[in-house]
């Protein structure tokens, strides 16, 4: 709940009504503070997906300090939320309201929001550049019209000091350059030659070598940095028709070629390949997007439930980038192709980076840890995600059952093995535990 | 100059040669061309100008219009003008160019092909623009007008950035391909919203076109080309679409047979999802085995498609295809020169034989859509040449032609008629550039058009096959691909150290004309029945 600022909310929650990115604004025509919320968060999700150094890692990062910006522009505004600083890891308290100001929360979170976006995606394309201009002058005006021009001028500044504090605090994390779209140039990484480590299988020249090999070593958010949430090896490598590994990958090569029209389709449904869609950190904020649009979720429990599934989303792909590059192992396309079968190939596209453990499964489950500690077990909802790419949308009881899908689906992918997939789902689950444990309601 | 008043029309093509796997010894091969940068003294000063909607398109048409043998220029101005350039060339000499008032300059060109529409043996153009494309119709001596109306020729209103045409069989007016892009008018969501691409019908009976029926879906096109990738005797449409605005969108391939509405290929028929940044298609027989193989251009790495499955005569061949652009050599996915480590940006491709070796080399107009910091800003044009190993080496700063400009559109027609393709680039708000090819060690060649009767004047769907010793090269005549540009001029061959060949051509009909000698460094006029008829320009 707001203080002093309680009559200014109400007058845009009264007028409040998700319906998709910017939505009836109602009697007044002015853009609430959740809309502003939802819509720069939509926003984010497009230009991900157009965006060309905006892999799954990378996204995951964004959507983190985009909503710890919008979390504690609000919070700082609010009676009831707390901020993170002191609690996510080098976060340092941020700018405080003038007590002898009003404020308007849809401008301070248009003013928050749009700078952050505007420094990450910074590197977009023109249409990106135009997409985004064009959202700011609507919302600018949408927020803004019958506003008291004190107000705007308060507003915009301390939605401004905010998104300054954030980026401050974002710039010396590790992520901030990301060259050569993540590939490392060649000569700068050197591939394990032994046996049943990662080579490369594609034929693209910018992925002989793998995506983001230091990664694993920006700053978390909310975890410790020293690997908290261990993950055993996986199978020992062998090539011994009867060993573990073979096994597995046998299971991949059998699976894939069996595959029934409702796994291909699960498969599809999560492939969430970079540049072809909102990534796997997109794909589960636009879940709690759509939950929080369809039960109309109040503003304050919007921004800690996307700050939480953030952060979450942000470690679980710092954790498993640490995973991958301890074990550099093999992908299932490489080994069955030297194996099993010459000639054998993938449902979906074999992502450029090691396969253990599986960044799918690590970050479905971190995101349905912390969704599931909000609304609870057996949440029934439904999943349109990939509605626009003519992928029919998927109806699940839990968040369990999500997360679970989406590992089991790059298995049906032919992406990964089993192991990969059970022991990154017990990694998310865990990493995301600090997510949970943010104090945030006062 | 001597006129070709019968022969003003020159086949359109967006071109593709040659079978070059055969390594004769005896070859003059692998000579890198040497071209002369004479942007300044050409005459052209035209600059592809524009914001957001002239991001893509930039396109050039090279043609003859006033019956002279050398290809006259049309350069689109996005947000100039479009400009019209007479070739003063002499033969042999420098390019010369000289701006003339043909009714063609019009506003909101992103592009141009060369195509005579009414079979009346003048060239047509087909303009494409932001807003209405216009077709024009050659009155000759250069001088057009728009037809739109007169051949109920419906231009729409799109940001219309491809062009392709066949001539189905039967049909004496051609069917017409126009590829659109973004709807223009959505600015804070753009993607997802292709705009339909048309196919145009010739209505029966009339001296025109039937309602435009929309090839749904469309995923926004930047390139089109009608082509008989399967040697069926029936040209299929493929289509390059660029994956940063559509969604569950890929590269296509439609049936277009007469009498059904057209149909994309199925996976079931072997056509697999191919999700590219598709900008260009260039055509040539790249491996040797009488079927198209296909460049393609995008972001990053390009593609070099061919058919999976070997071909079998008698056999149903899979529309199925493989990238060998990697083993190839022919990815080019970022500069081979300077500093700049950034991917690159392709837009036009075009095979052509510029150091006349019987081996296809191909040229890519590189540059950035417009300052994005993760691709090259200083992206050098390719010249990639052909190897009788069938592999590509980079000589385009060897060669003289690695410019750093936006390039976009380009053209390689023999300006100056003396065997050697030079080069024309349209850059963004940059302006134009011209280069001649003065390689010295060049090969033989020989220069070819077909003429026949009817509607199909320039014979669009023939295959030129040129033997001569154990070099086999063939050629299919198209009109479409690159990027926003099309060429209608000499069909070039180059023939290394032979001095004489053999030509033949299969005709849209299916019908095949007898092997006729022909001598090296000349230019032919090939017609059904006719022996090779020698043309001559004058000097």
């Amino acid at each position: 709940m707001f203080g002093r600022h309680r009559v200014a909310l109400a007058v845009a929650a009264g007028a409040f009504a998700f319906g998709g990115a910017v939505g009836a604004y109602g009697a007044d025509s002015r853009a609430s503070p959740e809309q502003v919320d939802l819509t720069w968060t939509q926003m984010v999700l497009l230009l991900t997906r157009h965006t060309p150094t905006y892999s799954p890692p990378v996204a995951s990062r964004t959507f983190a300090y985009l909503s710890v910006a919008a979390y504690e522009a609000v919070a700082a505004g609010s009676t009831d939320l707390q901020s993170l600083a002191g609690q996510l890891t080098a976060l340092t308290p941020g700018p405080q309201r003038d007590t002898a100001k009003s404020y308007d929360e849809a401008i301070v979170l248009n003013a928050t929001m749009s700078a952050v976006v505007k420094a990450m995606f910074a590197n977009t394309g023109p249409t990106g550049q135009r997409a985004f201009q064009a959202q700011l002058d609507k919302l600018t005006h949408d927020t803004e019209d019958g506003v008291a021009p004190d107000v705007v001028a308060s507003s915009e500044a301390f939605g401004a000091a905010v998104a300054a504090h954030i980026l401050d605090w974002a710039k010396d994390d590790g992520g901030t350059e990301v060259v050569n779209m993540g590939f490392p140039y060649a000569g700068d990484y050197k591939l394990n030659p032994e046996p049943g480590h990662w080579v490369p299988t594609s034929t693209i020249v910018q992925q002989q070598t793998p995506l983001l090999p230091a990664w694993g070593k920006n700053r978390p958010f909310a975890m410790p940095a020293d690997l908290d949430c261990k993950v055993p090896p996986g199978v020992t490598y062998s090539e011994d028709p009867s060993s573990e590994f073979y096994k597995q990958a046998k299971e991949v090569y059998d699976t894939k070629n069996n595959l029934t029209p409702e796994q291909a389709a699960i498969a599809r449904f999560w492939a969430d390949d970079p540049m072809l869609s909102w990534t796997p950190p997109g794909h589960w904020i636009n879940i709690t997007m759509q939950i929080l649009e369809r039960d109309h979720v109040a503003l304050e429990k919007a921004v800690d439930t996307l700050m939480r599934v953030s952060v979450a989303e942000a470690d679980a792909f710092i954790g498993c980038w640490q995973v991958k590059f301890i074990y550099d192992t093999i992908r299932p396309l490489t080994y069955i192709r030297k194996l099993i079968d010459p000639k054998w190939d993938t449902l979906i596209n074999t992502p450029p980076f090691p396969e253990y453990d599986s960044g799918h499964s690590v970050s479905s489950a971190a995101a349905a840890t912390v969704l599931t500690s909000i609304y609870g077990d057996n949440f029934a909802f439904e999943d349109d995600t990939g509605s626009k790419d003519n992928l029919a949308p998927h109806n699940f009881k839990s968040f369990w059952e999500a997360a679970q899908q989406a590992g089991i689906s790059r298995l049906y992918g032919g992406i990964h093995f089993r192991a990969a997939i059970e022991n990154g789902l017990a990694q998310g689950r865990c990493i995301a535990a600090y997510s949970v444990n943010l104090k945030t309601w006062k | 100059m001597r006129k070709l008043a019968s022969l003003a029309a020159f086949t359109a093509l967006c071109l593709s040669a040659v079978s070059p796997v055969i390594a004769d010894e005896t070859l003059k091969m692998g000579v890198v061309p040497s071209f002369s940068d004479e942007s300044e003294s050409s005459g052209v000063h035209s600059t592809y100008k524009g914001d957001w909607q002239y991001m893509v398109g930039g396109g050039v048409a090279s043609f003859d219009c006033n019956g002279d043998g050398f290809p006259d220029m049309f350069l689109a101005g996005g947000e100039n003008k479009a400009k019209f350039y007479v070739n003063q060339s002499t033969r042999g000499g420098p390019l010369k160019f000289k701006e003339q008032q043909s009714g063609l300059e019009l506003d909101s060109v992103t592009g141009a092909y060369p195509i005579d529409i009414d079979g009346d043996g003048v060239m047509d153009l087909v303009v494409l623009r932001v807003g209405e494309t216009v077709a024009m119709q050659g009155l000759g001596d250069c001088k057009f007008e728009r037809a739109n109306e007169k051949w109920a020729f419906n231009g729409g209103d799109s940001w219309w950035t491809a062009f392709s045409a066949t001539w189905e069989h039967g049909n004496a007016w051609p069917t017409l391909a126009l590829g659109s892009y973004i709807d223009r008018t959505q600015e804070i969501d753009p993607w997802g919203s292709c705009t339909d691409n048309w196919l145009l019908r010739p209505k029966a009976g009339t001296a025109g076109f039937d309602a435009p029926v929309p090839l749904k879906p469309s995923y926004c096109t930047l390139s089109m080309l009608f082509t008989d990738w399967n040697r069926s005797g029936v040209q299929s449409l493929r289509v390059s679409n660029d994956r940063e605005y559509y969604e569950g969108g890929t590269e296509q391939l439609w049936h277009v047979d007469a009498g059904k509405p057209p149909a994309l290929y199925t996976a079931k028929e072997g056509w697999k999802p191919l999700k590219i940044w598709g900008m260009g298609i260039a055509e040539a027989d790249v491996n040797g085995d009488g079927y198209p193989d296909y460049f393609l251009t995008s972001m990053a790495d390009n593609k070099l498609q061919t058919l999976t499955t070997p071909p079998v005569t008698g056999n149903v061949i899979p529309a199925d295809f493989k990238d060998i652009a990697y083993p190839l050599h022919a990815i080019a996915q970022r500069p081979y020169m300077g500093t700049d480590l950034r991917p690159s940006t392709a837009w036009h491709a075009q095979f052509e034989d510029v150091n006349n070796d019987c081996i296809p080399d191909l040229f890519i107009a590189k540059g950035n859509v417009s300052a994005m910091p993760d691709f090259a800003m200083a992206d050098p044009d390719n010249l990639l040449l052909g190897g009788p190993d069938g592999k590509f080496t980079e000589v385009g700063d060897k060669a003289g032609v690695a410019s750093t400009q936006i390039g976009r559109g380009a053209g390689l027609p023999d300006f100056n008629l003396d065997g050697l393709p030079d080069l024309v680039i349209v850059n963004r708000n940059h302006e134009a550039q011209v280069f001649r090819n003065t390689t010295a060690d060049a090969g033989h060649w020989l220069d070819l058009k077909l003429d026949e009767p009817g509607g199909n004047r320039d014979a669009i769907g023939a295959w030129i096959k040129v033997t001569s010793g154990t070099v086999v090269m063939q050629r299919e005549i198209t009109i479409g691909g690159g990027h926003a540009s099309g060429q209608a001029t000499w069909i070039h061959f180059g023939l290394a150290d032979m001095t004489d060949a053999q030509v033949e051509v299969t005709w849209p009909d299916g019908t095949h004309s007898d092997a006729a000698k022909v001598n090296a460094d000349g230019f032919y006029v090939l017609s059904p029945g006719k022996a090779p008829q020698s043309w001559t320009p004058a000097s």
